[in-house]
């Protein structure tokens, strides 16, 4: 079937303190091809990847049976290390894969360990750099590149040793979407160059469909679903991969809801845009639901003129009762900072914000934070107590009461459990409910969505929609703003150019790449749309 | 003796040295101002804390030689943070270690009782007593004030190191972050059955 | 010459061995003129700030200081100690004044010698030459210097875990229970993060081929010349002269640790 299996694996096992993380796979695959690895979570998907290079079982005290071969040749006949060279890896967090300081010492870290000859390591890592475009940054601290310059290092450490198999497990997920698109393009131009097998193992896709030419994936207890084309495997599998619940691209899960609307004409679903819309009906309506307009307009937080710490510069915004604000920006724009001058956690150094009526700075902070909600990045940093129910009875009155409020964001089961050993998604629940105790009259959260899957992003949503005060939402997810959004200020290098409807913000278009915003895929359809219209009217 | 140590056990073993390291270094500023308001002594009271990593390491992790490095690297890299005492505190720092080590070693590194928790952070306090009293000349104090600091630091060894490092230790252990250490395992254990 | 240049391991050897040294003398001579040695060259071979200096210097000043005030106020007294001064239960005598002096000026000129070292020493480029020259394995070398790099990600998360404590509305501990509690608070979420973090960096560096192999063939190699080995003799040859010098001014006693 391949024209050269390079990689073969035959009834693979793995299993992990008496639990099967994944059963009997057989799979291979060929040299340079393209392989994005497809699976609900814990599934197994990082797990297989850190087999297929023997970090696993190894590093963990796991059990591996079945059989892996690497050309041909039994994993176990590899001595300690030297796979790594063949098979690279990129890992999904930036900030935890390295471990030197500077960039050059870290793609020399590698080369280091397969005793590649002194004289030539200047020149691999010149390079490696020069592939990823990090040339200019050579001396660089790693601590002070951005995420996405993090992850082109990771990869260039990985291109610097040439391996014939590089492994990406998840290397978008911390990124923001402008620069989760730049790693990819940076891979398949390097691909372009000098080719190599790529294994993806990825949630977001839409990206990454146009570089993929086979599909693997996996059901939630670990067994092989699917082997084929992504043609195939999205075209005519996606109701069940959704059902499963795998992430689709856009464009498939857009059709797929026109499809089951009646409005999608093509047979097969498509991976592609341009497919998409040559198979929709032409009834079908793009423009977004209506968001509520809010009658009364009762300002409660007023912003006048603050600047602080340099970065932030005359920002002046109002947030009304019950208003859903987005407020967006790339990465370093001062979208935190801006937050925290908000609920008084960083002090402003010119200007005034009035929360009801009063000056931030006279109220007293206990008071304050009845009144006002601040939800971090990671949840874990908001947990104070050794357990879930105690994280909600916190500064309660009634502490029977918290009981109800687990039952709501379905923790209850967990109410004794400490708070870090839940799931990504309960913690976030967590966090954000331990916000909504006092019921605040403004919340403010720090990209409550980020890094969170589909799932948990709506519960989030659902419950801050159900809440009754205000929110203003940190984020880069612009789905997010079109869907739920009142309002959205745009920040940029600290001033805020643009404060508005969602749907006014996407018709600037000044603005949106100013701010280095993607539209979302809606309004990115329409626009298509309507070229084509006027394509065809001419 | 790393030659059993998995990677992973010693980057873990490291990073708790760093975070004490930090710690460390705030307690040497309380530690200051008790010195200026008792004397000597002040130092005393609080001198266990600065042995809390090696019982940390040492109930975490369960090798021969976590308490002794982890007490080395958290010294190194106090060194390393350049506002530390210098290159000797890596010679003090071993000696710590070596005063926990010694009592993990009586028991062959099987008991990781409260009793052996709290003797091992005794056990630092008499190596660091004996050192300190060469290197910082206490033969120049009284003999009765120098038995007393003795004691001080005594108990704070079992109390501030051996208790203080078995509760954060188990605080730990409950947030599943210990998942594949020994302790993490124990603590399972104990919840499951 | 450069202070910088000096390979850090025989720069920490030679401070160690000044400082062990000094350990075996008390007087008030003999660190005296070592904490004049170690401050001329740090800063005319170290070319260090004034301002950077003094910030290190400070704290050991104070606790220098309170040295001195500690053995005034609980002196070893003997027989035959001239006393100088008398107020209530406090005595000061000429002896124990010189003692506490001594006391203080040694920890002085063993803060010299350790901040010479420590401002013109790279973190990495001593972790690099304690592998090259002290045969330092390189997985505990390498192990301590992915901890190091989680320093300022620490210290991040510690002020945000302040600021989240705060609008969890967590009250300032006052009582010692509560404090305790405190440092709970802080330390098991960062520790937790920092072990979680510590697991990926493992598997990203064996990930890399890194297997703990004592061959190695570094991209930076930091080399021992003769000049390293003259600067050695020098810091040894300073303070075995102020020992001298101390002894021909008749000042230079051993210490004895005898209570």
């Amino acid at each position: 079937m391949l024209p050269f299996e390079q990689i073969s694996a035959e009834r693979l096992e793995f299993s992990y303190e008496d639990r099967k993380i994944f059963t009997d796979l057989t799979f291979s695959i060929g040299k340079n091809q393209s392989v994005l690895l497809l699976g609900p979570s814990g599934s197994g998907k990082s797990t297989l990847a850190f087999c297929l290079n023997r970090l696993y079982p190894e590093a963990v005290d796991g059990v591996l049976k079945g059989s892996i071969s690497y050309e041909g040749q039994s994993l176990e006949a590899f001595k300690a290390g030297e796979l790594n060279q063949k098979i690279g890896i990129v890992f999904q967090d930036p900030e935890s894969q390295f471990c030197m300081l500077t960039v050059e010492e870290e793609v020399a870290f590698g080369l280091e360990n397969f005793h590649i000859p002194r004289e030539q390591m200047e020149l691999k890592i010149d390079r490696a750099l020069e592939l990823v475009g990090l040339q200019n940054d050579k001396k660089t601290t790693i601590h002070t590149l951005s995420g996405g310059q993090k992850q082109k290092l990771a990869l260039a450490c990985v291109l610097a040793l040439e391996p014939e198999v590089i492994i990406l497990d998840e290397p978008t997920a911390n990124l923001d979407p402008v620069s989760s698109s730049e790693l990819v393009e940076t891979i398949a131009l390097i691909k372009n160059e000098r080719p190599f097998t790529l294994i993806v193992i990825e949630h977001k896709l839409d990206d990454w469909v146009e570089l993929i030419d086979t599909c693997l994936v996996l059901d939630s207890n670990g067994s092989l679903l699917f082997e084929g084309t992504p043609a195939q495997c999205f075209g005519e599998f996606a109701s069940f991969l959704k059902k499963e619940g795998i992430w689709l691209p856009k464009v498939v899960e857009a059709a797929l809801t026109a499809k089951i609307a009646g409005m999608y004409r093509g047979e097969r679903l498509p991976l592609l845009k341009s497919e998409l819309l040559a198979g929709l009906d032409y009834s079908f309506d793009f423009s977004k639901k209506i968001s509520k307009t809010l009658a009364i307009k009762e300002p409660i937080l007023e912003v006048k003129g603050i600047h602080a710490r340099g970065h932030l510069k005359n920002i002046n915004l109002t947030i009304h009762k019950g208003e859903q604000v987005a407020l967006v920006g790339s990465n370093g724009a001062g979208k935190t900072t801006l937050s925290k001058c908000l609920a008084g956690l960083i002090p402003v150094t010119q200007g005034e914000i009035q929360f009801l009526g009063v000056p931030l700075s006279k109220w007293k902070e206990k008071d304050l934070f009845q009144k006002l909600g601040y939800v971090f990045q990671n949840p874990e940093h908001q947990f104070i107590t050794d357990s879930v129910f105690e994280e909600i009875a916190f500064g309660l009155e009634h502490r029977a009461s918290a009981l109800s409020i687990l039952e709501k964001i379905g923790l209850e089961k967990h109410a004794n459990a400490h708070p870090f050993a839940l799931s990504q998604g309960q913690k976030r629940r967590l966090s954000v409910a331990t916000m909504l105790v006092h019921e605040q009259e403004l919340l403010i959260l720090d990209e409550p969505t980020f890094g969170q899957d589909a799932n948990t992003a709506h519960e989030i949503m659902e419950i801050l929609e159900e809440k009754s005060g205000a929110v203003m939402m940190i984020t880069h997810d612009m789905e997010l703003v079109d869907q739920y959004a009142d309002t959205v200020h745009v920040l940029d290098a600290g001033e805020l150019i643009f404060s508005g409807t969602p749907e006014s913000l996407w018709e600037n278009e000044e603005i949106v790449n100013r701010a280095r915003l993607k539209l979302p895929f809606r309004k990115q359809l329409q626009d298509e749309f309507v070229r084509r219209e006027i394509h065809v009217a001419t | 003796m790393l030659a059993k140590w998995k990677l992973r056990e010693v980057i873990v073993l490291s990073v708790l040295a760093v975070v004490f390291a930090v710690v460390y270094l705030l307690f040497l500023q309380l530690g200051t101002v008790l010195f200026g308001l008792f004397g000597l002594i002040g130092y005393d009271m609080i001198f266990g804390i600065w042995f809390i990593v090696s019982i940390i390491a040492a109930y975490i992790i369960r090798k021969p030689g976590a308490a002794f490095l982890s007490e080395t690297v958290a010294a190194t890299v106090e060194v390393m943070l350049g506002n530390a005492v210098g290159p000797q505190l890596i010679i003090s720092g071993m000696i710590q270690g070596l005063g926990a080590e010694a009592v993990f070693a009586a028991t062959k590194w099987k008991n990781y009782s409260t009793w052996v928790l709290m003797a091992a952070g005794m056990g630092s306090s008499v190596f660091s007593f004996a050192w300190g009293f060469y290197v910082s000349g206490f033969a120049a104090l009284s003999p009765g004030y120098v038995t007393a600091m003795f004691f001080v630091r005594l108990v704070s060894g079992a109390l501030l190191a051996g208790l203080l490092g078995k509760y954060l230790s188990e605080g730990l252990a409950k947030t599943g972050a210990l998942s594949s250490f020994p302790l993490g395992k124990e603590h399972k254990r104990n919840v499951t059955v | 010459m450069s202070l910088h240049e000096v390979n850090p391991s025989i720069k920490a050897f030679a401070v160690v061995i000044s400082i062990l040294i000094l350990s075996l003398f008390f007087d008030p001579i003999t660190p005296l003129l070592t904490i004049i040695w170690a401050v001329s060259i740090t800063f005319i071979f170290g070319r260090i700030s004034f301002k950077k200096w003094i910030l290190l210097f400070a704290p050991f000043l104070f606790i220098a200081i309170i040295y001195v005030w500690s053995t005034m106020l609980f002196p070893r007294l003997h027989a035959g100690d001239s006393v100088i001064w008398k107020w209530g239960f406090l005595t000061l005598t000429a002896e124990g004044f010189q003692r506490g002096v001594s006391l203080g000026l040694r920890v002085l000129s063993f803060a010299t010698l350790s901040i010479m070292f420590t401002l013109t020493t790279k973190p990495t480029d001593f972790l690099l030459s304690l592998m090259q020259q002290c045969k330092l394995p390189p997985k505990l070398a390498y192990g301590i210097m992915a901890g190091y790099r989680f320093l300022p990600l620490i210290k991040e998360e510690f002020q945000t875990l302040q600021n989240a404590h705060r609008v969890r509305g967590v009250a300032r501990a006052r009582t010692i229970p509560e404090k305790v509690k405190q440092i709970k608070r802080y330390v098991i979420p960062l520790l937790a993060g920092a072990i979680r973090k510590a697991e990926r960096t493992a598997l990203a560096m064996e990930s890399k081929g890194f297997t703990g192999d004592k061959n190695r063939i570094f991209y930076r190699e930091i080399t021992v010349s003769r000049i390293d080995w003259l600067f050695f003799t020098l810091m040894i040859g300073a303070v075995l002269l102020s020992t001298f010098i101390s002894w021909k001014l008749g000042y230079l006693q051993f210490y004895n640790g005898e209570l």
